[in-house]
C-alpha cells in the first residue's frame, strides 16, 4: 500500500514522469534498442520541463502587460495564445498527467475511430493534438470531471475531433493538393470552412492570388517568431504609453518605461520560443511512435498534416491571408468589447497559420476578392469565439489569456452543452 | 553520421512531417543519417549536412551563409520529389 502510494503522489501526478512514460511506452512497442529507449525518455521529460520554463516566462510578461492594460484601459484585455494556455493548465493549474494520459488516449480514439469508420484520417500534428488534449482536460475539469472518468471523456472527445476536423476539410483539400493523398491536421478547420463559405459567396474564382507579385518586403512575415515581434512589440508599447510613466514604475524601477515593456514584448516572444523548443523535444519521440503503430493497425489512413504543408501550394494567399485575417482580428478586437466580453489582442502565431490556411481555402473557391473578404470575416471570427468562451477560462483560472485555434474553443462549446443537458436531469 | 535538417515556420508541424517522409526515404535508399528539424529563425546557427525546406521559404534563406546543400521542396511530404531531389546530393557527399 505504501509503495502503491508513493507511486500515486510522486510518480503519476508529476507530468514530465507521465508523459516520459508514455514516450517510453511508445518506443518500446516499436521495438526500439535499450539506448534508444532511455535517451528517448530522457528527451521527453526534458521538453516537459523546457516547455515549463518558457511557460512562465510568457506569464511573467503577460501579467505585467495585463495589469497595466487595464490600468490604462478600464477594460479587461486578454492575449490569444493557445500555446500559453497549454503552458498554464500543464504547470500551475496542476493538470499536467491527466492532459499527458489524455494526449495518449487521443492517440487511441483516433486509430480505433480510423480503422472502424470511413473516415480514416490520422491526426500527426502533434502540437495540435497537445492543445486539444489541454482544452478538453480543462472543459470536462470545469464540467466537474476527475481522475479516470475526466480522462476517458477527454480522450473521446479529443480523439472524434481528430478524426472527423480533417474529414470535414477533406473536400476543399482535394481541390488544393489536386489528390487525396493527405489530409489537413489542424484544429482551426471550422474558420477554414467558414472563410471557404464566405468566399465561394462574394469571390471570383478565376483571379488566383498566385498570379500577382507581392512585394518581396512581405516575405520575412514567414519568420515566425519575427512576425510575432512585429505585432507584440507595438501592443506593449501602445499600454505603456497609454498607462504612463507613473503606472509603470512599480515595474520597471529605474529603467525607462518604454524601453522596459520593449523588453518585455521581446520576454513574450523568448517565452513562447522556449516553449515551442519545448514541446518540440516533446514530441520528438511521440510523434513518430503514433505514426508506426497507426500505419500497421490502419493501413489504408491518410496521414493529417499540419498546415504548413499547403503554404508551397499558393504562397501569395498565405500573405495575404495573413494580412486580412490580422485586419480582420483587429476589427475583431475593437468589437468584443462592445458585446460586452473581454477585449481580446489578436494572437499572432494563430493569425499567422490560420490565417496562412485560410488564405489558401478562400482563394481556392473565391479568388482574390474572395481572400480579402473571406479572410477579412475569417479574422473577426476567430476573434469573437474565442472572446465567447474566455468568461468561463477566467473561472477556471486563466486570466490574461484566451484560447486561438477555434476548433478548440468549439471542443469547449461542445462541453458547455452536455453540462446543460446533464444539468436539466 | 550524415546530418539532414528540415525547417519550417515554427520549427514544429510540417518540418516534423518532412522529416517523417524523409526517414522513410533513406530507409528506402538505404542511407543512414541523424534528422532533426527546426524553425526558420534559429536556422543560422544550425550545424547540418543537408537541409530540406519548403519553396516558399527559399527567399529567407538568402539572409544565411549556409555551405551545406540546401534542397527546397514543392511538397514537403511527397516522398518522389524528395527522392528525386535528395539522390543526387546524397551523391555527391559520397553517402549513395
Amino acid at each position: 500500500m505504501q509503495i502503491l502510494n508513493f507511486i500515486i503522489q510522486n510518480i503519476l501526478t508529476q507530468a514530465a514522469v507521465v508523459i516520459g512514460l508514455i514516450a517510453c511506452l511508445g518506443l518500446a512497442l516499436q521495438k526500439k534498442s535499450i539506448g534508444a529507449i532511455v535517451s528517448g525518455t530522457m528527451k521527453t521529460i526534458l521538453g516537459f520541463l523546457v516547455l515549463s520554463a518558457g511557460s512562465s516566462v510568457i506569464q511573467a510578461s503577460l501579467a505585467i502587460f495585463g495589469d497595466l492594460f487595464n490600468k490604462a484601459f478600464g477594460l479587461k484585455g486578454l492575449v490569444a495564445s493557445i500555446e500559453g494556455i497549454n503552458g498554464q493548465a500543464m504547470t500551475d493549474l496542476g493538470l499536467g498527467s491527466e492532459i499527458a494520459i489524455t494526449l495518449a488516449g487521443i492517440f487511441i480514439v483516433n486509430i480505433v475511430l480510423a480503422r472502424v469508420t470511413k473516415f480514416k484520417y490520422i491526426f500527426l500534428t502533434g502540437q495540435a493534438l497537445l492543445w486539444e488534449s489541454t482544452l478538453c482536460v480543462v472543459f470536462a475539469y470545469f464540467c466537474g470531471l476527475r481522475g479516470v472518468p475526466l480522462i476517458l471523456v477527454g480522450s473521446i472527445v479529443g480523439g472524434a475531433f481528430a478524426t472527423l476536423m480533417p474529414a470535414f476539410a477533406q473536400p476543399i483539400m482535394r481541390q488544393i493538393t489536386g489528390s487525396d493523398d493527405i489530409a489537413l491536421g489542424h484544429f482551426c478547420t471550422f474558420g477554414y470552412m467558414f472563410t471557404a463559405l464566405i468566399s465561394k459567396i462574394t469571390g471570383n474564382k478565376s483571379k488566383s492570388t498566385e498570379d500577382i507579385n507581392l512585394p518581396k518586403s512581405l516575405e520575412f512575415l514567414q519568420d515566425t517568431y519575427l512576425s510575432v515581434m512585429v505585432v507584440m512589440v507595438p501592443f506593449y508599447l501602445i499600454v505603456a504609453i497609454a498607462a504612463g510613466p507613473e503606472t509603470c514604475a512599480q515595474y520597471c524601477g529605474d529603467t525607462n518605461y518604454i524601453v522596459y515593456m520593449f523588453l518585455q514584448a521581446l520576454q513574450f516572444v523568448t517565452g513562447l520560443y522556449v516553449l515551442m523548443s519545448g514541446v518540440r523535444l516533446l514530441l520528438a519521440e511521440l510523434v513518430p511512435a503514433f505514426q508506426g503503430i497507426s500505419m500497421k493497425l490502419v493501413p489504408d489512413s491518410k496521414p493529417a498534416l499540419d498546415c504548413p504543408v499547403l503554404f508551397p501550394y499558393a504562397p501569395n494567399a498565405v500573405i495575404l491571408g495573413f494580412i486580412f485575417t490580422t485586419i480582420g482580428s483587429i476589427i475583431g478586437m475593437f468589437l468584443t468589447p462592445m458585446l460586452g466580453l473581454p477585449m481580446i489582442l489578436p494572437g499572432v502565431m494563430s493569425n499567422f497559420f490560420a490565417g496562412g490556411t485560410a488564405g489558401i481555402f478562400a482563394n481556392q473557391v473565391g479568388g482574390r476578392r474572395g481572400v480579402v473578404i473571406g479572410c477579412i470575416a475569417h479574422g473577426i471570427f476567430i476573434m469573437i469565439l474565442p472572446a465567447l468562451l474566455s468568461p468561463m477560462l477566467g473561472q477556471i483560472g486563466f486570466q490574461n489569456m484566451t484560447c486561438t485555434d477555434v476548433d478548440t474553443v468549439v471542443t469547449g462549446f461542445f462541453f458547455m452543452i452536455i453540462k446543460s443537458i446533464t444539468g436539466i436531469f | 553520421m550524415l546530418q539532414i535538417l528540415t525547417v519550417c515556420g515554427a520549427g514544429l508541424g510540417s518540418s516534423f512531417a518532412c522529416q517523417m517522409s524523409i526517414d522513410a526515404v533513406l530507409k528506402e535508399l538505404g542511407v543512414e543519417a541523424k534528422l532533426d528539424h527546426t524553425d526558420i529563425s534559429s536556422v543560422g546557427g544550425a550545424k547540418a549536412d543537408i537541409i530540406l525546406s519548403g519553396k516558399n521559404f527559399e527567399k529567407q534563406f538568402e539572409r544565411y551563409n549556409l555551405d551545406c546543400p540546401t534542397i527546397f521542396l514543392d511538397r514537403l511530404v511527397d516522398k518522389n520529389e524528395i527522392r528525386e531531389k535528395l539522390t543526387p546530393v546524397l551523391k555527391e557527399l559520397g553517402a549513395l
